[in-house]
């Protein structure tokens, strides 16, 4: 029974359930108390056992009930004895689902299935592939052939009872076999698969990833995020040192016979920084918007405050939006409202300097994602100096190669001077290098 | 001992649902679990849903102490495991010096006093200086006990770490007087708001259990165990009123504790039916938060007419 056991585990690892070889042997012991008979408390017991987090509960759940969906389907029998026509079908296949026992069935499936070299499955795609080749390999072919014989010998127009028992069995059997590929997959699947579209997703251009997969990305760019917060919001204790803890010192030196010996310090708190982002959202950069304000509202917990503006002609503020809706609906929102249009960064900083200059101290840090191509409209770079002046830093992310900046009508030599620091920024894995930095720096 | 385990989990069911805790089939199993396994558990839920009371009410059902260890930022081992007794240790080495003179009377040259001091006995560090914290205690607890480690989340990563030893080998290691075992093992409770993420290592020593809203069915079994006293039909609309507004987008969604508080209150206003003008003005005791409470407020006139038909439909049947 334990095969069956690590099998499932096997089956839950590939559904991105992480479970250590320390909770398999949980599961053993809880088993062996528990049992297999009641299918619902094995579930629940091994719900509790293996899945640590709500979503692995899900994940959990769904695994389950793929892995032991073994209930057989009931039958619309028909007396088979009464048919006339049996006897116009002679392939084995036929034969086997009028007349053999689920069991048999059952075992036929598997022995084709390991003909059909099942355990070579890797991709979610493949699942369809290796159906009709077990189906093929079972003789479907054939007994396909023989119903569209009985179809084009009958003389009426309605199917005789036999020949409708035999479609339903048909039917019935791709259910069967596709049922039995999908666990197999579970089993044998390869998660390798899916790590290596995140590489590809990370290293691909932003703008070139498609629409289909933004959902994907999203998970992806959250998973990094989460990386990143944790990485930050450990609280940090003070090197330089701080206040004198007096209560905890006299308490540490009861031992010293109450002479003030070690000093302990109270720790400083991290403050958390303030972030600006200004997103150009005009054709040619929403897409990296996009990302760039997904990646920001994932941290959330490390940053005190965020406020995000976009624009393409004239600057809007988005914060709001993203804190109230879902981050998908906010960012198609922003991109609406504020896409499109011909950019202008002059009249964009104006707009910012006049709505929140007077909020911008030493501790926040401004950042502007932009191609800096400006329509040969006037740049005004000195309202970026006045930013500059103002804040801790400035970050400036174009998203363009750098060979292009300063090409046409771009302008980002003019802005870059007024930067703290400049980056490229055109996929996943840059960006996660200029956040990381940026919670660095920020503080 | 011979019991199925399923009889077991019915019986958990029933003694907890004695003592005024209504618990699913989930909940049953993991408390089960955790006894047969002797294996902590950690349970996570959005807060207000019983997770405090899930320890409280396990130590009334297996008739056990019940130590609770509440985690906050800055927690360490003086706090949570245990601390020397350092004034009574600096009064002990006073009387020392005293019983000095008498143990080191006639020795000649400095070895022989050596000698006798080495075999004079000492208790500077010993269990009699030993003030226990909760950890500790709940090892050393001779009838074994309950220990809540409440809201792990809160603490430092730390003090994780230090939960390690104690959860997965039910020891502690004083460095002074070396490894203490529990004899009885406890039955440990971690509970968690998630936030911050638990860390694997802390999550692999543990069995999971995640605690959800009810459903309609369960909340009112819950709300009749809890204020006995409502009416039938009040009790169901309250209940549906509350599930109408968990379907909402709200900040903080009402858990079992604000549907158990509001049907108390509306005990304390002798109230017979739920109507909007009640519903808008308790609405405080279920919602904590002002946007909440704007955006519930437009609904209310929906909710209660669907809380209460519901219920019509119900008593019909």
């Amino acid at each position: 029974m334990e095969k069956v056991l690590t099998d499932f585990v096997k089956a839950l690892r590939n559904s991105n359930v992480r479970v250590s070889p320390a909770e398999t042997i949980d599961a053993v012991s809880v088993i062996d108390s528990v049992g297999y008979e009641d299918k619902e408390l094995l579930k629940r017991t091994l719900s509790i056992v293996l899945s640590k987090t709500p979503d692995e509960k899900e994940k959990f759940n769904a695994c389950f009930d793929d892995f032991f969906s073994d209930e057989i389907k009931q039958q619309v029998s028909v007396d088979i004895d009464q048919l006339s026509d049996i006897k116009d079908v002679d392939s084995d296949l036929a034969k086997k689902l009028l007349e053999g026992s689920q069991g048999e069935l059952m075992l036929s499936i598997a022995d084709a299935a390991e003909e059909a070299e099942i355990r070579e499955i890797r991709y979610f795609t493949q699942r369809s592939v290796f159906t009709r080749r077990i189906l093929e390999k079972m003789g479907v072919g054939k007994l396909e052939d023989e119903l569209m014989q009985l179809g084009s010998s009958r003389e009426d127009e309605l199917p005789s009872d036999f020949e409708q028992e035999l479609r339903n069995q048909l039917t019935n059997l791709r259910e069967r076999v596709s049922d039995y590929v999908q666990q197999q997959f579970l089993l044998h699947g390869d998660v390798s698969g899916e790590q290596l579209r995140e590489q590809v997703f990370k290293s691909m251009n932003m703008a070139q990833i498609d629409r289909s997969y933004l959902n994907e990305v999203h998970s992806l760019v959250r998973k990094m995020a989460k990386k990143l917060a944790n990485l930050h919001s450990r609280r940090k204790k003070n090197f330089k040192k701080g206040k004198l803890d007096i209560r905890k010192t006299i308490r540490d030196n009861w031992v010293n016979q109450g002479i003030l010996f070690n000093l302990s310090w109270a720790y400083k708190k991290v403050d958390r920084p303030k972030i600006y982002v200004i997103c150009d959202v005009s054709g040619s950069v929403g897409a990296y918007a996009r990302f760039m304000l997904m990646f920001l509202f994932s941290l959330t917990e490390v940053v005190s405050k965020l406020r995000a503006f976009v624009f393409s002609s004239n600057l809007g503020e988005v914060t709001n939006d993203f804190k109230d809706a879902k981050l998908d609906e906010a960012i198609e929102k922003a991109l609406q409202k504020h896409g499109g249009g011909s950019t202008d960064y002059g009249q964009a900083l104006t707009d910012f300097v006049s709505l929140c200059v007077d909020e911008i101290d030493n501790k926040t840090t401004v950042v502007i994602l932009g191609d800096a191509r400006n329509n040969f409209g006037p740049e005004k770079a000195h309202l970026l100096k006045t930013i500059k002046e103002r804040s801790k830093q400035v970050f400036w992310l174009n998203p363009e190669g750098k060979y292009r900046w300063d090409t046409g009508d771009s302008v980002m030599t003019k802005y870059s001077a007024y930067c703290t620091k400049v980056f490229q920024c055109g996929n996943i894995d840059q960006l996660e290098r200029v956040v990381s930095t940026l919670l660095k720096t920020a503080i | 001992m011979t019991d199925g385990p399923k009889k077991i989990i019915k019986d958990i069911t029933k003694g907890f649902a004695k003592h005024g805790y209504i618990c699913s089939e989930q909940i049953a199993t993991a408390v089960y679990l955790a006894s047969e396994l002797e294996k902590p558990i950690l349970i996570e839920g959005p807060p207000g849903v019983g997770k405090t009371e899930l320890a409280n009410t396990a130590a009334l059902y297996f008739k056990k102490e019940m130590i609770r260890l509440q985690c906050y930022e800055g927690l360490d081992e003086s706090k949570a495991l245990y601390e020397w007794r350092y004034g009574k240790q600096l009064l002990y080495t006073q009387i020392l010096k005293e019983q000095m003179q008498e143990v080191l009377e006639g020795a000649k040259g400095l070895k022989e006093s050596l000698d006798r001091l080495m075999k004079f006995e000492d208790i500077f560090f010993s269990e009699d200086f030993l003030e226990t914290r909760p950890l500790l205690e709940a090892l050393t607890s001779e009838k074994g006990s309950v220990l809540l480690i409440d809201e792990v989340d809160k603490s430092d990563e730390e003090f994780e770490a230090l939960l390690l030893e104690i959860l997965s080998e039910f020891q502690i290691s004083i460095p002074e007087l070396g490894v203490r075992k529990a004899d009885v093992k406890p039955l440990v409770v971690l509970t968690s708001n998630n936030s911050r993420e638990i860390g694997d290592a802390l999550k692999r020593r543990c069995l999971h259990l995640y605690i959800p809203f009810p459903d309609a069915k369960l909340e009112r079994q819950i709300v009749q165990a809890r204020v006995p006293e409502i009416t039938e039909s009040m009790q169901i609309q309250l209940v549906n009123f509350v599930q109408g507004i968990r379907e909402l987008d709200l900040k903080k969604l009402p858990a079992i504790s604000e549907t158990i508080d509001w049907a108390k209150t509306v005990i304390l206003l002798n109230s017979e039916e739920l109507d909007a003008k009640l519903a808008e003005d308790t609405l405080n005791v279920l919602l904590k938060h002002q946007q909440d409470i704007d955006v519930v407020k437009k609904e209310i006139p929906a909710l209660v007419s669907s809380a209460t038909e519901t219920s019509d439909g119900k008593s019909l049947n």
